[in-house]
């Protein structure tokens, strides 16, 4: 018996620490913070970001992950707008299914940034501030094209088809390759952005196609689960290329297990975010439009010391 | 009697006093853990005893209620539901279907009104329940085993519904005849939202099906001795499959209630919400193997993990340890019911001394 109290008191315990660190002055203005999930390098870089500018320039500061589940992500937003919340930087659960939740917020008296996603309503969010998936595809396409020289057999490792950024994507890399007439598509594959899906994947593109120059991925997290693949398949010649700029993948491009990736500039963007919505708390206004996409910039061998935790550092 | 034996009796009857007092909180520890947190968070953040976040907060816990409530019946026969997060996740895509797409018969595309659209998707989700029901009953197959393939069908077939993509816009656009879908989840009643007056009604109906009607003490009777109750006459395959259709009614109302507050449907809406009801189930004390429990423990559960989850949102504490607090609230709340299984067993002589 004595034990079960004993847990009890003991999480007592971690509740009031826990607790207690993250209260702060009352007076000052409260940003909400949300993005899809703490565990991965993209959005925590992301939210880090967004919070650490926001403590700086004096506001109170919440994060919290919405797992991609529109649901919780509701729930979330009652828990910001409950506890008087100023400002909610958000990275949405889709485009579709969160254009209530952000019109919800505004009608409570919070101002809504949206960072990285979109969603498919304008007018609602006091900014909209993309990275262009777009522009990016196509850079880190044009790179794949030329250290192909342009010829050969390549794959493709998608994207979660459902998700916007993987049509965009594939849309951008498509406008470039499709223009070399010695690059042939041999195979196409989505691996739901997973790292595990992308190794087993390349690993049947590989038994079929053994003789292609290149995989050409969605994200990074693919790119890596490819690399690996090709490396323990033995193979040493094919080339590949990432989206996102993720630390691991700047790190294999130093390595030279990937060739190039696009860097989102997550940091910048959540560094903007801020900085408008503190503009807006200070002025009623950001003084800019709602729309601002940032372009990518891309990561080669050539200059990937110059980029870390996605942020340009040098 | 000796002064001896008086003396015996005393520290008897003392002891006794006190072995019913521990297991008066041990019976009531769901309520004691609840009232615990309400008080912990009330202190720690200042928002959250507001009307406001109280309404709120109802709200949210209404859903977990409304899948434990139904989730009760299965698990007091002893069986299992693991599929109503993915039945909510269908009824969603049904609802968003017929809201966005319309019927169409050869002919023209029809929008039906929203109070059928709501009836539809309600009897989409019971035939879900009714494959659950009859796997279980008439298959023979373990309801572990059976629910877990429905829940895979189900998720499947919300997926297929829309090939994966969201239904947008279930507020009603212009040409079609559906609006008025956002006040099913989204309306107040007497300053209270909707959802919290469908929690209060099912809680009501299920507790006087459990505790006042020939079926409840059935439903009991299965789960406590189910050879016992076919010799006693009951039809034991028809009591397990209303449980599992009235558990699926339950998932059909959280699949509305979300697609109609969110204004969208998500094919992967209710992942995981199955692991809630359950938890909500266990904490409020009923026994996974069946026979023993109450509709108005899981209530009272559904409210400890509503309220914790929303607590520590506000107290800004990290995800990750959100996840590993509610996971030790469910094993310390299991880890009690089972110590209060062995006190009961242990404190009987002194209990009975007593009379």
């Amino acid at each position: 018996m004595a034990r079960f109290f004993l847990a009890q008191f003991g999480l007592a315990v971690t509740l009031m620490v826990c607790g207690g660190c993250h209260r702060a002055d009352q007076s000052k203005k409260l940003f909400f913070i949300i993005v899809p999930s703490e565990d991965n390098p993209f959005f925590k870089a992301e939210a880090d970001a967004a919070a650490a500018r926001a403590v700086a320039l004096g506001y109170r500061v919440r994060v919290d992950a919405h797992d991609d589940d529109a649901y919780r992500q509701d729930n979330l937003l009652d828990a910001a707008i409950a506890s008087n919340a100023a400002v909610l930087i958000l990275d949405n659960a889709g485009a579709d299914a969160s254009i209530a939740a952000v019109r919800r917020a505004t009608k409570a008296g919070i101002a809504v940034f949206l960072i990285d996603r979109e969603i498919e309503a304008r007018g609602i969010a006091k900014a909209q501030i993309i990275s262009d998936n777009d522009q990016g595809a196509r850079l880190v396409a044009a790179e794949f094209a030329r250290v192909l020289i342009g010829k050969g057999d390549y794959a493709e490792l998608l994207g979660r088809e459902s998700d916007t950024n993987a049509q965009v994507r594939t849309r951008g890399f498509h406008a470039v390759l499709d223009k070399f007439p010695g690059l042939k598509l041999v195979a196409a594959q989505s691996a739901n952005w997973s790292q595990s899906e992308a190794f087993q994947k390349t690993e049947t593109i590989l038994e079929a196609h053994g003789e292609i120059a290149g995989i050409i991925a969605g994200n990074d997290t693919m790119a890596l689960g490819a690399a690996a693949a090709v490396k323990s398949a033995g193979l040493s010649k094919i080339r590949i290329v990432g989206f996102d700029g993720s630390p691991d993948a700047v790190d294999a491009i130093r390595a030279g297990e990937i060739q190039a990736t696009a860097l989102q500039p997550a940091v910048l963007i959540s560094k903007l975010a801020v900085d408008e919505a503190d503009e807006f708390v200070r002025t009623g206004s950001t003084g800019k439009p709602e729309e601002q996409i940032i372009a990518c910039d891309l990561v080669t061998r050539a200059n990937a010391d110059e980029y870390r935790n996605f942020e340009k550092v040098r | 009697m000796s002064t001896e034996m008086q003396a015996a009796s005393r520290t008897h009857r003392s002891a006794g006093a006190a072995a019913r007092t521990v297991l008066l909180l041990l019976r009531a520890r769901a309520i004691l853990v609840l009232l615990a947190l309400l008080v912990l968070f009330s202190v720690l953040a200042p928002e959250f005893l507001t009307a406001n976040n109280l309404s709120i907060l109802t709200k949210h816990v209404a859903i977990t209620a409304l899948l434990a409530i139904g989730m009760t019946f299965v698990v007091l026969t002893g069986g299992i539901d693991l599929s109503v997060g993915s039945i909510a996740g269908l009824g969603g895509m049904v609802a968003g279907y017929l809201l966005t797409q319309g019927i169409s018969l050869g002919g023209p595309v029809h929008y039906p009104p929203v109070v059928l659209v709501i009836l539809i998707t309600i009897c989409a989700c019971m035939v879900v329940g009714v494959l659950n029901g009859w796997l279980v009953a008439r298959a023979g197959v373990a309801p572990f085993i059976a629910t877990l393939g429905t829940l895979y069908i189900a998720r499947g077939a919300a997926l297929l519904i829309s090939n994966g993509k969201t239904f947008p816009d279930l507020g009603g656009a212009a040409g079609r005849a559906a609006s008025g879908f956002p006040a099913f989840g989204q309306s107040f009643i007497l300053h209270i939202p909707s959802p919290v007056w469908m929690m209060v009604l099912l809680f009501a109906i299920a507790w006087v099906i459990a505790v006042k009607t020939p079926f409840g003490r059935h439903v009991y009777a299965v789960g406590g001795n189910e050879r016992a109750a076919r010799l006693a006459g009951i039809r034991v395959p028809g009591v397990k499959i209303a449980t599992y259709v009235f558990s699926a009614f339950c998932a059909a109302l959280v699949g509305l209630i979300i697609a109609s507050q969110l204004e969208a449907a998500h094919p992967a809406t209710g992942e995981s919400f199955e692991l809630n009801a359950i938890a909500a189930v266990v904490l409020g004390g009923t026994s996974l193997m069946g026979g023993r429990g109450t509709v108005t423990g899981s209530l009272i559960g559904a409210f400890v993990i509503g309220v914790l989850a929303d607590g520590l949102v506000m107290l800004g504490v990290s995800e990750f340890w959100q996840m590993v607090i509610k996971g030790a609230v469910i094993v310390l709340a299991v880890g009690l019911d089972q110590a209060q299984v062995r006190l009961q067993a242990k404190l009987l002589p002194y209990l009975e001394a007593e009379r």
